[in-house]
C-alpha cells in the first residue's frame, strides 16, 4: 500500500530561507513505530516488575512468627541479669518497679546482637558500641532507637493476664506470681526514639 | 606434476628441498598468528632494530589483529616512563583479570550452600594442593585491586586527566571503583565465617537504610533473600560475586578503555600548552612502538606484580577464616576491610541512614561530576590549587574516618570479656588470639595461675602453693543458697562445671612445666594485663586451665577473678585517694567476681603466630 503522508505546510515555514524544521503529522508508519515502542516499554515495565517479585524471598515476617510459651519461673528475678532465649531471639528481662518485658535481641542500629554485660550492668553491642539498659532504653551510640519489644501476654498466678500495651512498656507486675508467658514473635513493637 | 592428486606442502618440498619448504611454511605460519609479522620481522623487533620493510609490519598485528585492535600501535614517549601514570590503569586491568583466573581456580573447591561452604573453605586450605596460596592470592589481590584503582583515580585526579575532553572516562571509572567495591562486599561474604557473615549483615542493614523506605527494605529483602542472610543470601551474593558483577565490570571497563583510546593518554601537564589536547597527535620522533618497547614492558610489569603478590602471600600474608558462622552470636572485634574502614568509621558518628548512605553517596556523586564542575581549562598544577587541595582535604578526612572504624577505637567492653578476647579470638587479619598459636605440645594439661608470673621465678612453686591455700580459706556468697558461703575454689570449680569442664578433685595450681615456655610467656602476658587494668579488676588473679577434650582436640579455659569495682557509665569510679571504689557486701567485704571463657584447640591446627 503506498504511503501517502499527509502533510500540514505551516504558511509561513516554508517561504522563509534557512528555516529547516517543519512539524508535521506522523505517517502511519512512523505512528505504528511509537506505538510499538510504548508498548515494548509497557512490557519490559512488566517484566521488571514481575523479576522483583520472582527474587523477592518468600518467608514470614520477621521470625517465625509464631508465639514462644514459658513456665513464669523462666523469668529471671527482678533486677537480675535477664535471660538470652537465642531461638526465638530475645531476652527476658525483669525490672525492678517497671515489670517484666521481652527486648527483641538485635541492635537497632545495623543488625548485630548486642550482649548483656554483667561488669556494666547493660547491653552492649559489638560491632559500634550502642548501649542499652534492662529495659532496653537507649543509654549512648548510633542506633536510632531502644531495642524493640514483642508483645507478650502474662498469665498470673490468680488467673489475671496481662498485656503489654501498645508502646511496648515493660508489664508491671505489681507482686503477683507469674503463671504462664506468651511472647509473639510476629508482633514486633518498635520504641518512638530513643526512650 | 603435483606429488598428490592435489596442490600441497609436498610440492613446495619437491620443488626447493625439504628445509628451505618447512622453514617458508613456519614463516607464514608466524605472519598468519601474528596477524602480520614473519620471523624476520620478529627478531628485527627484538633486537631493537628498524623495520625493513613497509609498511611497517608491527602495526600490522594493531589493524588486522582482534587481541591488539584496542591497543595503541605506538605510545607518546612522555606517557611510557614511570611518570605520570605509575602504569595504574594498566596494573587495575591486570588484577581484574588476576583476580577472575584464581576466582575461577577457587570455584572448583567451592559450593555456595551455608552447609558446606565452611568446610570447603577448610578443605581448600588444608586439603587442596595449593589451595591455600591460592586463596590467599584471590583475597590479597582483592585488597591490591582497590588499593591500585584508588591510585589510579588519585593519579587521574592530580593529573587533571579528567578535564574536556575526558569527561566521561573519569565518570566510567567512577563506575568502575564501585563495582570493585561492590565485588569486594559480595565475596566478603562466601567464606561463610563468623567476619564474614556479620560484617556482610551490617552491610545489608546499611543497604536497608536506603531512603524512602520502601526502596531500602525491598533492596535488603531482595540481597539477603530471607530475614536474615542465610542459604538463599549466600546463593544471591555468589551470583552477584561470579556472574553479574564481573559482567558488567567487563562491559565497563571496554567502555573506559575505549575512551582512553578514542581521546588518547594525556600528556603530563607540563607538555602540553594549557587548552590543547595534543595527546593523540604523536610527533614521529616522540613515537614508542607497541611492539617491541611497551609490550615487553608490560609484560615485565605484570612479571614483577604477580612475584610481589606471591612473595608476599608465601611469607607475610595470611587471609583470616574464623571461626564457623553463627547467626546468634555477634563477635567483638568484627570490623570492615581497611578500605571499608571510612564508612564504619563515619557510622560511629550518628544516623546510619545519614552516615552509611548519604554521606558516601554525596562523595561519590562529588567526584563523579567532577569534571563536569571543574572546566578550568589548565591541568598544571600550579593552576589548580584549589582543586587539588580539596582533594586532599577529602583523602584526609577519609583517612581520618577509617582511623576511627578500627575496632580498638570506640567500641569498649567490660574488661574481662576483653581480656578474654585477646587471648582467644580466631585468626583475623593478620592477628590472633595470644594462646592459639601456642605449640600443641606445649599446651601441658593442667592448672596455671597467673600468681606464678608476678612472682619471681625461685619463688614461683612457693606462690603457687599459697595460693591454693588462699582460695581454700577465702569464702565468697552461694549463689545458689541465699545467706551461705562457699570457699572460691568451689565457686570457681562450679562455674566451671556450667561451662562443661568437670573438675572432679577440684581445683590445684601447679606452675608451669619447664618444656612449656611459650605458654609461661602467655601466661605473663595474661598477668601482666590483668595488672594494668587493675583500676577495673581489682586485685585480680588469672588462671589457664588446660585439658585434653578428644584425641587431638585440647581445651582452654581462662578464669579471670577479682574484687568487684563500683561502675558508673562503664567507667570505674576512682576514690579521693586514687583507688578505685570497692562495691562491699552488707558485711563490708569487697564482692568477689569470677567470670570463665574457653576455647577448643585442635593438634593440627597450626595458628601462625605473626
Amino acid at each position: 500500500m503506498a504511503t501517502a503522508s499527509v502533510t500540514k505546510a505551516k504558511p509561513d515555514g516554508l517561504a522563509k530561507a534557512g528555516q529547516s524544521i517543519q512539524v508535521c503529522a506522523p505517517s502511519r508508519r512512523e505512528f505504528l513505530y511509537y506505538i510499538w515502542g510504548a508498548s515494548i516499554a509497557l512490557i519490559l515495565g512488566q517484566a521488571s516488575a514481575g523479576l522483583i517479585w520472582f527474587a523477592l524471598p518468600r518467608f514470614k515476617e520477621g521470625e517465625f512468627g509464631g508465639t514462644f510459651s514459658f513456665a513464669g519461673d523462666a523469668i529471671p528475678p527482678a533486677g537480675e541479669p535477664p535471660v538470652n532465649i537465642p531461638s526465638g531471639r530475645f531476652w527476658l528481662s525483669n525490672i525492678t518497679d517497671e515489670g517484666f518485658v521481652a527486648l527483641y535481641g538485635v541492635c537497632t542500629h545495623l543488625g548485630c546482637l548486642p550482649k548483656w554485660v554483667e561488669t556494666n550492668s547493660r547491653f552492649e553491642c559489638p560491632c559500634h558500641g550502642s548501649k542499652y539498659e534492662l529495659n532496653g532504653k537507649w543509654i549512648e551510640g548510633p542506633a536510632p532507637r531502644s531495642l524493640d519489644r514483642f508483645k507478650t501476654k502474662l498469665t498470673f498466678d490468680d488467673g489475671s493476664t496481662a498485656e503489654t500495651n501498645e508502646n511496648g512498656d515493660p508489664i508491671p507486675l505489681n507482686g503477683k506470681k507469674i503463671l504462664n508467658v506468651a511472647i509473639n514473635t510476629g508482633a514486633r513493637l518498635k520504641r518512638n526514639g530513643q526512650v | 606434476m603435483s606429488v598428490l592428486p592435489f596442490p600441497s606442502f609436498l610440492d613446495d618440498v619437491k620443488e626447493k628441498g625439504l628445509k628451505k619448504a618447512v622453514f617458508e611454511l613456519v614463516d607464514e605460519s608466524v605472519e598468519r598468528l601474528t596477524a602480520g609479522m614473519n620471523v624476520q620481522d620478529i627478531r628485527e623487533a627484538l633486537r631493537g632494530e628498524p623495520a625493513s620493510r613497509k609498511p611497517n609490519p608491527r602495526l600490522q598485528p594493531h589493524a588486522d589483529g582482534f587481541w591488539l585492535h584496542m591497543r595503541p600501535g605506538y605510545f607518546h614517549s612522555d606517557m611510557t616512563g614511570l611518570y605520570p601514570t605509575f602504569r595504574l590503569g594498566w596494573l587495575s586491568t591486570y588484577l581484574v583479570f588476576f583476580e577472575t583466573i584464581t576466582g575461577i581456580l577457587l570455584m572448583v573447591w567451592y559450593t555456595p550452600s551455608p552447609e558446606v561452604a565452611y568446610s570447603d573453605m577448610l578443605n581448600i586450605l588444608g586439603n587442596v594442593p595449593m589451595g591455600q596460596l591460592v586463596r590467599d592470592l584471590h583475597r590479597l589481590g582483592a585488597e591490591a585491586m582497590v588499593l591500585i584503582v584508588a591510585l589510579h583515580m588519585v593519579r587521574t585526579f592530580f593529573t587533571g586527566s579528567y578535564k574536556k575532553p575526558r569527561q566521561f572516562t573519569w565518570f566510567t571509572g567512577l563506575i568502575l571503583l564501585a563495582i570493585t567495591g561492590f565485588l569486594s562486599f559480595s565475596g566478603y561474604l562466601l567464606p561463610w565465617d563468623q567476619l564474614a557473615l556479620w560484617a556482610v549483615t551490617i552491610g545489608a542493614s546499611m543497604i536497608e537504610a536506603t531512603p524512602p523506605q520502601i526502596v531500602g527494605d525491598n533492596l535488603n529483602l531482595l540481597i539477603r533473600g530471607g530475614p536474615e542472610i542465610a542459604a538463599n543470601g549466600l546463593l544471591r551474593f555468589y551470583l552477584l560475586h561470579v556472574l553479574l558483577l564481573p559482567a558488567l565490570l567487563f562491559v565497563f571497563t571496554g567502555v573506559h578503555y575505549y575512551k582512553v583510546i578514542v581521546h588518547g593518554h594525556s600528556l603530563p601537564p607540563r607538555k602540553e600548552n594549557i587548552g590543547e589536547d595534543t595527546a593523540k597527535r604523536v610527533p614521529l620522533d616522540k613515537r614508542v612502538y607497541f611492539i617491541p618497547d611497551v609490550l615487553t614492558s608490560e609484560i615485565m610489569w605484570l612479571g614483577v606484580t604477580t612475584l610481589i603478590l606471591v612473595v608476599l602471600c608465601i611469607w607475610f600474608y595470611d587471609a583470616p577464616l574464623e571461626h564457623h558462622a553463627d547467626p546468634q552470636v555477634t563477635p567483638l572485634g568484627t570490623t570492615a576491610p581497611w578500605y571499608f574502614l571510612w564508612i564504619q568509621g563515619a557510622l560511629k558518628l550518628g544516623d546510619k541512614v545519614f552516615w552509611g548512605i548519604i554521606f558516601p553517596g554525596l562523595i561519590l556523586g562529588l567526584l563523579a561530576v567532577w569534571p563536569y564542575l571543574d572546566v578550568t581549562v589548565s591541568r598544571r598544577y600550579a593552576d589548580r590549587r584549589f582543586a587539588i587541595t580539596f582533594f586532599l582535604s577529602i583523602i584526609s578526612f577519609v583517612t581520618i574516618l577509617s582511623y576511627m572504624g578500627l575496632a580498638e577505637f570506640g567500641v569498649r567492653t567490660s574488661p574481662d570479656v576483653e581480656i578474654f578476647h585477646e587471648m582467644t579470638f580466631p585468626p583475623a587479619h593478620n592477628h590472633v588470639g595470644k594462646l592459639l598459636p601456642v605449640p600443641y605440645e606445649q599446651l601441658v594439661a593442667g592448672v596455671y595461675s597467673t600468681r606464678q608470673t608476678s612472682a619471681s621465678p625461685e619463688d614461683a612453686e612457693a606462690a603457687i602453693g599459697a595460693f591454693n591455700a588462699e582460695i581454700e580459706q577465702q569464702m565468697v556468697p552461694d549463689p545458689l543458697v541465699a545467706g551461705s558461703t562457699i570457699t572460691l575454689e568451689e565457686r570457681v570449680k562450679r562455674d566451671l562445671e556450667v561451662q562443661h569442664l568437670p573438675l572432679p578433685s577440684g581445683l590445684t595450681f601447679r606452675t608451669v612445666p619447664s618444656d612449656a615456655p611459650e605458654l609461661l610467656q602467655q601466661l605473663q602476658y595474661f598477668g601482666d594485663r590483668l595488672l594494668a587494668a587493675n583500676n577495673e579488676l581489682y586485685n585480680a588473679w588469672g588462671a589457664i586451665i588446660i585439658s585434653q577434650n578428644q584425641d587431638n582436640l585440647k581445651r582452654i579455659d581462662l578464669v579471670i577473678s577479682w574484687d568487684e569495682v563500683k561502675v558508673e557509665n562503664g567507667e570505674p569510679v576512682v576514690g579521693a585517694d586514687g583507688k578505685p571504689v570497692l562495691v562491699l557486701d552488707v558485711n563490708g567485704n569487697p564482692m568477689r567476681r569470677v567470670s570463665t571463657a574457653h576455647v577448643f584447640v585442635h593438634k593440627d591446627a597450626a595458628y601462625f603466630s605473626h
